[in-house]
């Protein structure tokens, strides 16, 4: 076993020790013995005990088959929730929110008791103390303080969840309101301690593999760069055929498909006046669901890229078993809400690249050579302003000019804002492309490598001669499916 | 309203992708496809039992392949 440095190392040692065991079909008979194969000997790495430390792995072993943890109560439970707490990493941050930091000079002038509006600070030798029973977090000692002496420090999980879905119990153990949560997994990225995580589908999806299906990946355009500036969407690919996978095919193509169907739809809008939002990204649709609903009907009924990538592959094989892979933990949601007839599994990178180790593959060594089928336009949906981008290029092949005015958000918080003035009847723009991830999916939460890295492969790659939609549609015979769907909360 | 099925990894073995194909063919037969909506979900903790777990109305029920139709007969019609 790899030494384990740091919280992305522990999901990927239970994931890739996970795999592995389901290729060799011996998962069941091995589930307990893997918290001891990855946590030996007696003294701890990264918690205050060995004990604790094969506890939070045995729970990880739990989602990696597509369970929830153990010591969670669901009998309420939303099933198609894949983001969850794990308790037993939950450090219950023991964070009160405004704190007094050694840099008070413990002044005269008393900025920070004055300003306090609920006499919640006193003076001792040291300096100020802030009574924690008394305050009510409303920040004016903070801005008070001439030393900056008081911080303001939230718990990161609580600060990460752009939806205000996370709270705490009791014992300070962070839980989720799935009411609120829109499982872009934000929070699942935010938690220094690896305490939030998503459920898998990987052991269903290797279980497939090894049967008698014909089983077809298709891979998100996001994963050009994903696995280092030196592996191309032909590596990779070839990587993927390896792992058992009958096809692979690129979700890029489904992306001009929707490209042109949501150009179609965004001009019959605006002649009527009538604004649109973007539909291929699962947590911003969530979040209108779930926190816009009235906004609804101005969502684009045009189905996710992904939906339409998978029309085109049941058209080739009807019994086919499609599996989705990208940076996406909210796609995992989408799929068992939305389409679990035509889209089975989901899969993260994160779960590609514990498989591709599981069964010894490397990416680098892989000999191959073959045309890439999608536009550079379709590629363009995994970065920010690639939808406009795409859907402003069809309208320009169609030969069609109108003046379309389109915001572009990036992240929840811009999203938010958007949709606030969309509801007020104030937005200047008659589009908006929504996206849960700041940067857009390159930036997802089940990538392998952080943004940056992911982000200069992704551009050297994402590239390609063809920019022509219409034609490549056309070239694939991609321009004859339905690409309808309706929006239910 | 949701019917949802379990995709977990042990309903898997039990064969759910035979229970979300039949029950999909019969609510597309008894025409129901606009009152129910068919679902997939994580597991619902019930591997012990035979059957792929299934959720209908707040109860989990276990299901075998060959007793769909008299599933949704006796507990999807009345119930919805």
């Amino acid at each position: 076993m790899d030494e384990i440095k740091d919280i992305v190392d522990i999901k990927r040692a239970v994931l890739k020790t996970v795999a592995q065991y389901a290729y060799e079909g011996t998962i069941y008979q091995k589930l307990e013995d893997i918290p001891f194969e990855i946590i030996q000997g007696i003294t701890p790495k990264f918690r205050c005990c060995v004990y604790r430390e094969r506890e939070i792995i045995r729970q990880r072993v739990r989602l990696a088959l597509g369970r929830p943890p153990r010591d969670v109560l669901y009998t309420d439970m939303d099933p198609t929730q894949v983001v969850h707490v794990i308790p037993c990493a939950c450090e219950g941050c023991p964070i009160s929110r405004f704190t007094v930091t050694d840099n008070c000079q413990n002044c005269l002038a008393q900025k920070c008791i004055k300003a306090c509006p609920f006499g919640a600070i006193s003076k001792t030798p040291k300096g100020a103390v802030i009574d924690k029973t008394k305050c009510k977090k409303c920040g004016k000692c903070y801005e008070a303080c001439p030393y900056h002496a008081i911080v303001d420090i939230e718990r990161p999980c609580k600060k990460s969840c752009p939806v205000d879905a996370i709270s705490m119990d009791e014992n300070d153990i962070a839980t989720i309101d799935v009411t609120k949560c829109i499982n872009c997994g934000a929070c699942v990225v935010g938690c220094p301690f690896g305490a939030i995580s998503d459920i898998s589908m990987m052991t269903t999806v290797i279980h497939d593999l090894c049967g008698d299906w014909n089983v077809y990946a298709m891979v998100a355009p996001s994963i050009e760069g994903q696995f280092g500036p030196d592996i191309n969407l032909a590596k990779i690919k070839a990587g993927i055929r390896a792992l058992g996978f009958k096809e692979v095919y690129e979700v890029a193509l489904g992306a001009d498909m929707v490209a042109r169907n949501e150009a179609g739809e965004l001009v019959e809008n605006y002649e009527q006046g009538k604004r649109m939002t973007s539909s291929c990204c699962p947590g911003f649709v969530n979040l209108i669901l779930k926190h816009y609903p009235t906004l609804k009907e101005h969502v684009s009924t045009t189905v996710p890229p992904m939906v339409a990538a998978a029309r085109y592959i049941r058209a080739i094989d009807p019994k086919g078993i499609i599996v989705f892979i990208g940076p996406c933990i909210a796609k995992k949601n989408d799929i068992l809400a939305k389409y679990l007839q035509e889209i089975p599994y989901a899969l993260t990178f994160e779960e590609l690249d514990a498989m591709f180790e599981a069964k010894g593959i490397r990416l680098a060594e892989m000999e191959t050579d073959e045309a890439e089928v999608a536009t550079s336009y379709g590629k363009g949906f995994a970065k920010s302003g690639g939808v406009s981008a795409a859907v402003t290029r069809v309208l320009a092949e169609e030969g069609k000019n109108y003046d379309i005015r389109i915001a572009q958000c990036s992240g929840i918080d811009e999203c938010k804002k958007a949709l606030a003035l969309l509801k007020a009847g104030k937005l200047p723009e008659d589009f908006i492309e929504g996206m849960a991830c700041k940067g857009g999916c390159i930036a997802g939460p089940g990538s392998v490598k952080d943004s940056l890295q992911v982000r200069r492969g992704f551009d050297k790659y994402a590239k390609n001669q063809n920019d022509q939609i219409l034609e490549t549609l056309e070239k694939n015979h991609a321009d004859r499916f339905d690409l309808h769907t309706t929006h239910e909360a | 309203m949701d019917l949802t099925v379990c995709i977990g990894s042990s309903c898997h073995l039990k064969n759910s992708r035979a229970i979300i194909a039949g029950l999909e063919q019969l609510i597309q037969e008894r025409q129901l496809t606009d009152r129910v909506t068919l679902r997939g979900s994580f597991c619902m903790e019930k591997c012990g039992c035979d059957g792929v777990s299934v959720k209908w109305n707040d109860t989990i029920y276990s299901l075998k392949p060959d007793e769909l139709t008299a599933f949704v007969e006796n507990e999807v019609l009345p119930r919805l």
